[in-house]
């Protein structure tokens, strides 16, 4: 087989200065001609097994950016829908039928989320001030696929045992497959939400379109700063 | 593809697919080869220094003679100096230099430069030995040889072991002693891998001398008979003879400073040496040249003068090795031992039977042989080149008993005064003797660049806090190189540790400048540096990494975390049996 040096460096996961000189030394099995390298596959993965190293030809680009795709606040809002006014006048009832409403899951995994947001909401509340509310389960559901936000706008604000005790006004009902995005959509849903004028705005209950415009807002403030 | 490089094509031997995986019998092949130039070479110096001493030696009556080594030394050192542009010296340490840092790399002109130089010093008079001379020749036509052919470091230091093999095989006749040699002092590293190519050298390049020079051993003598009483005699033996490498050691150390505080020119020092040279052998012909003829003359018991004269001639021939070698002359110690060795055991043999004339001790040649080993031995440390030296060329396997007592105790007892061998000192000095599989080694090998991690995030100094922790929140690092805004010049470090807690105090947010939390004296690594200097540096100051800058810029972090990880690697390639 014929490789570049770089290439046969990334097989090993050691610096290009290293394999260089290993085959200058004649420590590796590895011939050169001009710029690039002739060697015996199956001897150099013997040679490999023989010596302790990892070697690995298929190597695949796995930048961290490309394993783990940035969550995005808006396409998971719009895939979590909003909904205005469930039925309900305490935090079960209104979790339940909040629950309910959520777009595209069957009806059986509807009632299992609702039982692990209100085994949650035992927990603490999730009631994070300022009349705002981001119900979540405890451990990640493996039974969706991708993450949603589903937004749902109260009658009438209830006690939800919030950090700052002020009646709730609205719920993100937060599901993610993995950590990883749940973490992420938090952290930007979180900083939408430290906005004093966001807040204002949601106080006015905004029409579906009215909100998702805002949220596309900030997420190009996100893009710009690539801090989350 | 042009046709030139098509031409040269055959020659990169290491590229054909059945060497490919397997070099073993490329190698075995190219030692052949080069065992049979080294023996040739060490043939022809042997028969030049014959006939060049043999041709002075008929005028040795006139008292002028003693200009005859001065002539010869002045005229080496000249050659040396002006036209090859080499140091003086025996050579074998350049040798061991070349396989320990430079991957067996030898000039070409060195396969022949000591050969003549060594010829006008010792066919002269001058009180030296052939066979480093001839070392170096046969290593540098092994190196050269491999670099014809395009070889790999590996393959070039086992073909340079090839080449001494061969050289020391063909001067003495003597196969094992060649081979054990170059492992022992050459290369210290025992490998299948070497070995086998040097072991077949060695037979090339001894098939070869008996060819041209016939199958004679160098030193014949009449069997003895050892009692015991001979081998508990030996013992004493060794402590005398170690006395005696250590004296050459250290007369040949004090010589070479004398010689270097004088403000004459080299060929002058060189001249000055010889002459005195010249005017001891004027009384004590025995010193001079190579000394074989001396060497016989000792083994059959035929050397006449009493004892006094005996000791006169130990200390006559030490005086003069040094002076040859220590003003400036070239050649080797190997035959000089070998004639003291030969001098001292049998003055120590006298000296026996002058205090214990009614125990019957064996006669005085196997003394003689003795004191050769164990000069051998304690002047290179080297205890089984010594035991091999000898069994071979006197062809004396009885005496292997007492042999390897005088070998083992001699090495012993030198290297309790003299930590580093005759060949390796100035090395371990300077601190270039590197051994295969060795800390030192390992370190050398591996450079700064290699070790690089270059994952860490620049900063500038002029950055607020606020953007610092946006930083931050991506890095994986815990150190961040500030960077100057204008120049790219590297400015200092900020650690994560040392901010802790202000990154949590949103007020400092605001009010802090990366300027005035950053480290700007740390210490930091040049991309140039030993890593064993770089370690030191950490360890003083009790880093776990260190920042590499090249040219003011910062380069990357070096880590003992990941020193370990390619330590680890490297020890691995170097001492793990290297059959593919």
């Amino acid at each position: 087989m014929v490789l570049t040096i770089p290439e046969i460096a990334k097989c090993f996961g050691l610096s290009s200065n290293t394999v260089e000189r290993w085959i200058r030394q004649g420590k590796i099995p590895i011939q050169r001609r001009n710029n690039s390298c002739i060697f015996n596959q199956s001897i150099l993965e013997k040679w490999a097994e023989n010596h302790h190293m990892p070697f690995e030809m298929t190597v695949e680009n796995t930048g961290n950016e490309l394993k783990y795709p940035v969550e995005n606040l808006l396409a998971a809002m719009k895939r979590g829908r909003v909904f205005y006014n469930p039925d309900g006048t305490d935090v079960g009832t209104i979790l339940q039928a909040a629950a309910f409403l959520i777009p595209d899951l069957k009806s059986n995994v509807k009632q299992k989320i609702y039982e692990k947001l209100v085994e949650r909401e035992k927990l603490t509340s999730t009631g994070i001030g300022k009349g705002i509310a981001i119900p979540h389960p405890r451990i990640c559901l493996s039974s969706i696929k991708e993450s949603l936000i589903t937004t749902c706008f109260l009658k009438k604000p209830i006690d939800f045992a919030a950090v700052d005790n002020e009646p709730v006004f609205v719920l993100f009902i937060l599901l993610s497959p993995t950590v990883k995005t749940h973490l992420q959509l938090l952290s930007r849903l979180s900083f939408c939400l430290r906005d004093v004028s966001f807040v204002e705005f949601l106080k006015n209950c905004p029409s579906e379109d009215q909100l998702l415009t805002i949220i596309a807002d900030f997420e190009k403030q996100f893009e710009k700063s690539n801090s989350f | 593809m042009d046709g030139k490089s098509d031409l040269k094509r055959w020659r990169h031997l290491a590229n054909f697919s059945i060497f490919r995986s397997d070099d073993r019998l490329l190698l075995i092949f190219i030692g052949i080869i080069v065992g049979i130039c080294s023996g040739i070479a060490a043939v022809v110096l042997n028969r030049s220094i014959f006939t060049l001493f043999d041709l002075l030696y008929s005028v040795y009556h006139y008292w002028w003679t003693f200009l005859f080594p001065a002539v010869g030394a002045a005229l080496s050192s000249l050659f040396l100096e002006k036209i090859i542009n080499e140091g003086a010296g025996h050579g074998v340490p350049e040798v061991v230099y070349s396989v320990s840092r430079r991957g067996g790399l030898l000039r070409l002109r060195s396969s022949y430069s000591r050969l003549i130089s060594s010829c006008l010093t010792i066919g002269s008079g001058g009180s030296a030995g052939p066979e480093a001379p001839v070392v170096m020749s046969g290593a540098a036509i092994g190196s050269n040889i491999a670099k014809f052919f395009f070889l790999n470091d590996r393959q070039r230091i086992t073909l340079v072991g090839c080449g001494a093999a061969g050289a020391i095989s063909s001067i003495f006749n003597a196969p094992i002693a060649g081979m054990v040699f170059t492992i022992e002092v050459i290369l210290g590293e025992w490998s299948a891998v070497n070995i086998i190519p040097i072991a077949i050298a060695s037979v090339a390049g001894t098939e070869i001398s008996r060819l041209l020079q016939g199958n004679q051993i160098a030193f014949s003598h009449h069997k003895f008979n050892i009692d015991f009483t001979d081998i508990m005699a030996s013992i004493g033996l060794a402590v005398f003879a170690a006395a005696a490498s250590i004296l050459l050691t250290r007369l040949l150390k004090s010589m070479r400073q004398l010689s270097g505080q004088l403000p004459s020119p080299i060929w002058l020092r060189a001249a000055t040496g010889g002459a005195a040279v010249g005017i001891i052998g004027l009384y004590l012909p025995v010193t001079l040249g190579e000394g074989y003829h001396c060497i016989q003359l000792t083994i059959e018991g035929l050397f006449e003068q009493g004892l006094m004269i005996a000791a006169l001639a130990t200390l006559a021939k030490i005086f003069a090795t040094s002076l040859t070698l220590g003003s400036g002359g070239s050649g080797g110690i190997f035959a000089p031992c070998l004639v003291i060795g030969s001098l001292a055991g049998l003055f120590y043999h006298r000296g026996l039977v002058l205090l214990w004339p009614t125990v019957s001790w064996v006669n005085e040649g196997c003394f003689a042989l003795l004191g050769m080993a164990g000069l051998i031995s304690g002047m290179l440390q080297a205890p089984l080149t010594g035991i091999f030296l000898i069994v071979e060329i006197t062809g004396g396997y009885e005496v292997i008993l007492p042999l390897i007592i005088v070998s083992a105790l001699a090495t012993t007892i030198c290297h309790y005064f003299e930590p580093a061998s005759f060949y390796l000192k100035d090395l371990v000095e300077r601190g270039q003797l590197l051994r295969p599989g060795t800390d030192a080694k390992v370190l050398t090998d591996l450079s700064v660049l290699e070790l690089l991690e270059t994952d860490c995030i620049s900063v500038k100094q002029n950055m607020l806090l606020r953007d610092f922790i946006n930083i931050v929140k991506k890095s994986h690092r815990n150190y961040f190189p500030v960077e100057d805004q204008e120049t790219g010049h590297f400015l200092g470090m900020v650690y994560l540790d040392d901010i802790r807690p202000y990154i949590f105090d949103p007020i400092m947010y605001d009010a802090i400048l990366l300027e005035q939390i950053m480290d700007s004296e740390v210490e930091v690594a040049y991309t140039d540096d030993d890593l064993f200097d770089v370690l030191r540096k950490m360890d003083k100051n009790q880093l776990f990494s260190i920042p590499v800058v090249q040219n003011n810029r910062f380069l990357g972090m070096i880590s003992k975390a990941t020193l370990l990880d390619k330590y680890r690697k490297e020890l691995i390639v170097q001492t793990t049996h290297r059959c593919f």
